[in-house]
């Protein structure tokens, strides 16, 4: 339905959208996903034919958007970013006027935009001044505007930008629904969003295509981004490292900062590990404080290609994403094992009966077995 | 063909339902009215002449000419542009060419009426005794709407080059005043053959094309193919720069 082939667009020497290329079928949902200025709206009004393509082409229902304009604009019904609509116009006529530019019969369009209507649910609005809906009415009337023609292919620019919840889920349920008559393609900075309508994701980075699949795919293709974050005392934090990594399945082991007086490793795998190195862990006696397993999803797959320099750098940037509860890291009950902990305020609220392992290497540390709790009780802190 | 019609149809309501077609409106009807009855006073009870006056024979007419199809115009793509609505109509299934012509036969009307008030004042004059050359009306009339039609498609050329309304105002006033002092430049260019010059003359003179045969109630095809071949030049021009402006 949609083939776009070496679609490039430059504007000056700043090339906007570079070498895009891909081919939508029939009632698939597509979506568009980049981080501002990826080069979302100007792909979406190239596929429109708004805007002319530097290079590469187009070819919607079988027409070129530039030279058989006029055919493959019947084909599209397109919600631009702003949602553009006659302000002194109430919604019936603004619907009537689309109606006569896609030469739909009187009584057609009459049954059409009682249709649409009712689909955005803006049945009651029909003779409302559009100037005045307020902006998520107004983006519901952009999208009957879009639909009334009944167009193949349907490309909405963010079309739930200054929606509320409600109404978001409930635009994302139209358009899940329109699946089955048009080909949709949408824009969208919202990941849930794109994750819970679209059967394909198509990441735009930089003008780029970044990736391009289902999502099922995109997840497989970046399997390597699932992570096993470990968190744990140990004697020799880089014969852990070495240990760590050759377990079965894991890519690479990071080692992170030193918590106090912990360390922290990004174990990247193919899997789910953790009761891998949960084990490893148990069998040398290191003294667990996090174990997590982070699965790829499309946000993470996303963040990963928006930052990728910033990502390959180590843990550090994707520590805050890890460890949501770090941050105070719990020296505290370690502290409270000092002698003049007894001055020191609680940070933490006290926690009911909570095992303590006293890791504090003042405190007679390595020779004592760690694998026992000291004390328990959350009041002593 | 259909596409101008229903372009033309959107210009219009949009022209009535904002303020600014109604304000001109009222504008156009009181100043008309004034210099009606000051050309009644001035040809001493004369209508036909009066009217001949008010319908391109005097100053007035030019005035309202420069001043009030910029102000129509103004917003038609200039305003589009800026609140997305020309991306709207641009990939509508409706050509660029449509669009512009559209919007000036839009622009036209309007003005074809504001200066049809004063045939209201035709009537009234009828009724009150006074005999009237009705072809003499009609052909100034007709006229009128073809100086109208040259006016606005330089209002809309001025509109496509810019996205502030006011802008395109301004530039739309001063292409109009050029439109109508092209005739001056003659005294600059003596140093060409004085037949050259003459007939270079008068393939720019707006106001003695009008003035040579509409006011005096004579259809001339070759004014009539003047205005409209101007008209044709700057609608033209105004077609290209609208699909100028998918490059910007």
């Amino acid at each position: 339905m949609i083939t776009v082939s070496e679609l490039t667009r430059t504007f000056g020497t700043f090339t906007a959208v570079d070498d895009l290329s891909f081919h939508l079928e029939k009632g698939e949902v597509a979506g568009f996903l980049g981080v501002n200025g990826a080069g979302k709206t100007t792909s979406m009004r190239m596929l429109t034919g708004f805007l002319p393509a530097t290079r590469g082409s187009v070819e919607i229902a079988g027409f070129d958007v530039m030279r058989q304009s006029l055919e493959a604009r019947r084909h599209i019904g397109y919600l631009p970013e702003g949602v553009p609509l006659y302000g002194e116009h109430r919604l019936r006529e603004m619907l009537e006027f689309q109606a006569r530019l896609h030469h739909l019969p009187r009584k057609e369009a009459k049954r059409r935009i009682g249709e649409v209507l009712a689909r955005v649910e803006l049945t009651d609005r029909a003779e409302h001044l559009i100037g005045k809906l307020s902006k998520g009415l107004r983006q519901r009337a952009g999208l009957a505007v879009a639909l009334l023609p009944s167009p193949d292919v349907l490309i909405l620019d963010e079309p739930t930008s200054g929606l509320d919840p409600i109404q978001r889920i409930s635009v994302r349920n139209l358009i899940s629904e329109l699946a089955s008559e048009h080909t949709v393609l949408v824009s969208s900075h919202i990941l849930p969003e794109i994750e819970a309508v679209c059967q394909r994701v198509i990441i735009l980075h930089q003008g780029r295509m970044a990736a391009n699949g289902t999502p099922e795919e995109l997840m497989r293709e970046f399997k390597r981004e699932s992570a096993v974050t470990l968190e744990a005392f140990m004697p020799d934090p880089a014969d852990a490292a070495r240990l760590l990594g050759t377990l079965p399945g894991v890519e690479s082991v990071q080692q992170g900062e030193r918590l106090g007086i912990h360390y922290a490793f990004k174990i990247r795998c193919d899997d789910d590990l953790r009761e891998d190195v949960g084990a490893l862990a148990a069998a040398k006696g290191w003294a667990l404080r996090e174990l997590s397993f982070e699965k790829p999803s499309l946000e993470r797959i996303f963040s990963r290609i928006a930052f990728e320099v910033e990502a390959e750098s180590g843990v550090k940037p994707a520590a805050p994403v890890v460890r949501a509860e770090s941050a105070p890291i719990a020296i505290t009950p370690l502290l409270s094992e000092l002698p003049l902990a007894g001055s020191t305020a609680p940070v933490e609220p006290p926690a009911p009966k909570k095992i303590v392992y006293n890791l504090n290497p003042f405190d007679s540390g390595r020779d004592r077995d760690l694998g026992k709790p000291k004390s328990t009780g959350g009041d002593d802190s | 063909m259909s596409g101008v019609w229903i372009v033309f149809r959107r210009e219009m309501a949009g022209l009535f339902l904002t303020p600014l077609g109604w304000v001109l409106f009222l504008l156009a009807l009181v100043v008309n009215g004034l210099y009606f009855t000051a050309f009644i006073q001035v040809t001493g009870g004369d209508v036909g002449a009066s009217l001949s006056l008010a319908l391109g024979g005097g100053y007035p007419f030019w005035v309202i000419m420069v001043l009030l199809p910029p102000l129509l115009t103004m917003r038609m793509v200039s305003e589009e542009a800026r609140s997305g609505m020309l991306e709207f109509l641009l990939t509508a299934p409706i050509r660029d060419v449509s669009v512009i012509l559209g919007k000036a036969l839009a622009a036209t009307s309007f003005l074809g009426l504001l200066f049809g008030s004063n045939l209201i004042y035709a009537l009234i004059c009828m009724s009150l005794g006074a005999t009237l050359d009705w072809g003499h009306i009609a052909t100034a009339m007709f006229g009128t709407v073809l100086v109208s039609a040259l006016f606005c498609s330089i209002g809309l050329v001025a509109s496509t080059l810019t996205n502030t309304p006011l802008i395109a105002a301004f530039l739309g006033f001063f292409l109009n005043v050029v439109m109508l002092s092209l005739r001056f430049l003659e005294g600059t260019l003596k140093g060409l053959d004085a037949g050259l010059r003459e007939s270079l003359m008068r393939k720019v003179d707006v106001i003695a094309h009008f003035q040579s045969s509409f006011v005096r109630g004579a259809l001339d095809t070759a004014d009539i193919v003047f205005f409209l071949g101007w008209t044709g030049v700057f609608l033209f021009l105004a077609t290209r720069l609208l699909e100028a402006r998918r490059w910007w």
